[in-house]
């Protein structure tokens, strides 16, 4: 039970992520060169692992899902400091979209964290089992 | 008879398995990709079938005259920029160049630039002037050579393809950061008063009409006055040179986009003390030059760039 909940909240995160880039991708952002690519690979990858991930894909999916949240923080945070491929943008900017992805994303890498700290601890116990 | 598995060792039964969950995330992963390109009109059969409205290249800061061991031969550079464009395979509907056309705004160096420019293949060449272009006559030589059909101290604007462009000149009156001047302002808001909100506009200037790094000068001081005036239209689009490197900023309805140079690279912005020229080591220059175009299609909002490095 708590396992099929963490999944529908990796999943929601990751249709909410993948649903904020996809809709700045049509608004313009899918002109910006590198940055706008990246938008598409993400919100398209974000949706098939939210499905794969709802209908009991294996634990990998799950670790995959937590890395593209993470690494879409720290795009985000070089775009906001150093500047991702040439693009900057300032703070929230463009508003809600900003917030609204690293929000869900932050709650898919710390879903997918306690997935993953619960799959070892499985294991561990299984281990000391046998 | 029952063995012993290793429950670290994958069967092949669940190879099997991983392998169909994996097909199926990457299958699904593009499936999602086209789905969405699809929807922006930008998938690769609709870009097959439809003929831009509007094509245009941008180069910027060839900076003629130039001297040093950034770029022993500006002018070859320049040359090999203007080879690239006319061998683009199609002919642009214009050219911009953002700026620095020289490097010390001797009468020469405006009469090489003038001569390079005129080879290129395209029917119109635009100029902004920048700040090497005006730097003992406040853009008198620039406007003697370049001005013909411009107002004021050199702006000027002009439709194309259902386009609005408006070209403006941010390096006169400067202190440390770009400036535009009341009068500038005044035509920015009355050259778009008649247009509709659906109208896309293009800007060119030379200084970026965004805060860069407003400590090195990358800013214009009075730019949000003038980008209040476009605040209504759906698609404006700012292309600007000055900085010598690609770069781009998104602004609620503005698209910033800072062009590369076709002379020698500068540091990224607060890499240093100062906006010096860089010496790279043999064979990368023209790796950090290049040239951009730009092609709008009627019904899609924005523009779309390619960048190219002279290669």
């Amino acid at each position: 039970m708590k396992a099929l909940a963490l999944r529908v909240v990796i999943a929601a995160g990751l249709v909410i992520g993948g649903a904020s880039h996809a809709y700045l991708y049509l608004h313009g952002y899918g002109q910006v060169p590198t940055i706008g690519p990246a938008f598409l690979i993400q919100a398209s990858v974000s949706f098939a692992a939210a499905l794969l991930i709802l209908a009991g894909g294996p634990d990998w999916l799950i670790w995959g899902a937590g890395a593209l949240a993470l690494g879409s923080l720290g795009a985000f945070a070089m775009s906001r400091t150093i500047g991702l491929a040439g693009f900057v943008e300032r703070g929230w900017q463009p508003a809600p979209h900003a917030l609204v992805s690293v929000v869900a994303e932050a709650v898919t890498a710390l879903a997918c964290g306690a997935w993953v700290l619960g799959a070892a601890r499985a294991r561990g116990r299984s281990a000391r089992r046998r | 008879m029952t063995e012993d598995r290793d429950p670290s060792i994958m069967t092949r039964r669940q190879l099997i398995r991983h392998s169909a969950w994996f097909g199926a995330a990457v299958g699904l992963a593009v499936v999602g990709g086209e789905v969405i390109s699809h929807i922006a009109g930008t998938g690769t059969g609709t870009a097959a079938e439809t003929r831009p409205t509007l094509r245009f290249a941008q180069v910027s800061d060839s900076h003629i005259g130039f001297t040093g061991p950034a770029n022993p031969d500006v002018t070859a550079s320049f040359g090999h920029a203007i080879d690239q464009l006319n061998g683009l395979g199609y002919t642009p509907d214009f050219v911009i160049h953002t700026g620095d056309l020289t490097h010390l705004a001797t009468p020469e160096q405006f009469d090489q630039v003038k001569q390079q420019l005129n080879g290129l293949h395209t029917p119109h060449v635009f100029t902004v002037p920048g700040e090497h272009d005006s730097v003992d006559d406040a853009g008198q030589k620039y406007r003697k050579v370049f001005g013909a059909g411009t107002r004021g101290a050199g702006w000027y604007s002009f439709d194309v393809a259902g386009v609005h462009v408006i070209a403006l000149v941010n390096t006169l009156n400067l202190t440390k950061l770009g400036h535009l001047g009341q009068d500038q302002l005044d035509f920015v808001k009355k050259d778009v008063t008649s247009l509709s909100n659906d109208t896309p506009i293009i800007v060119f200037s030379h200084i970026p009409l965004f805060a860069m790094y407003p400590d090195w000068g990358w800013g214009t001081d009075d730019s949000m006055q003038a980008l209040s005036y476009l605040r209504r239209f759906s698609s404006v689009t700012c292309l600007n040179g000055h900085v010598h490197q690609v770069f781009s900023k998104t602004e609620g309805n503005v698209t910033f986009f800072s062009a590369t140079t076709t002379a020698y690279p500068l540091p990224h912005p607060g890499d240093g003390p100062a906006p010096k020229p860089l010496t790279l080591p043999a064979g990368k220059l023209h790796d950090a030059l290049g040239v951009r175009e730009v092609s709008y299609t009627k019904g899609q909002q924005a523009l779309a760039l390619k960048e190219s490095t002279l290669s």
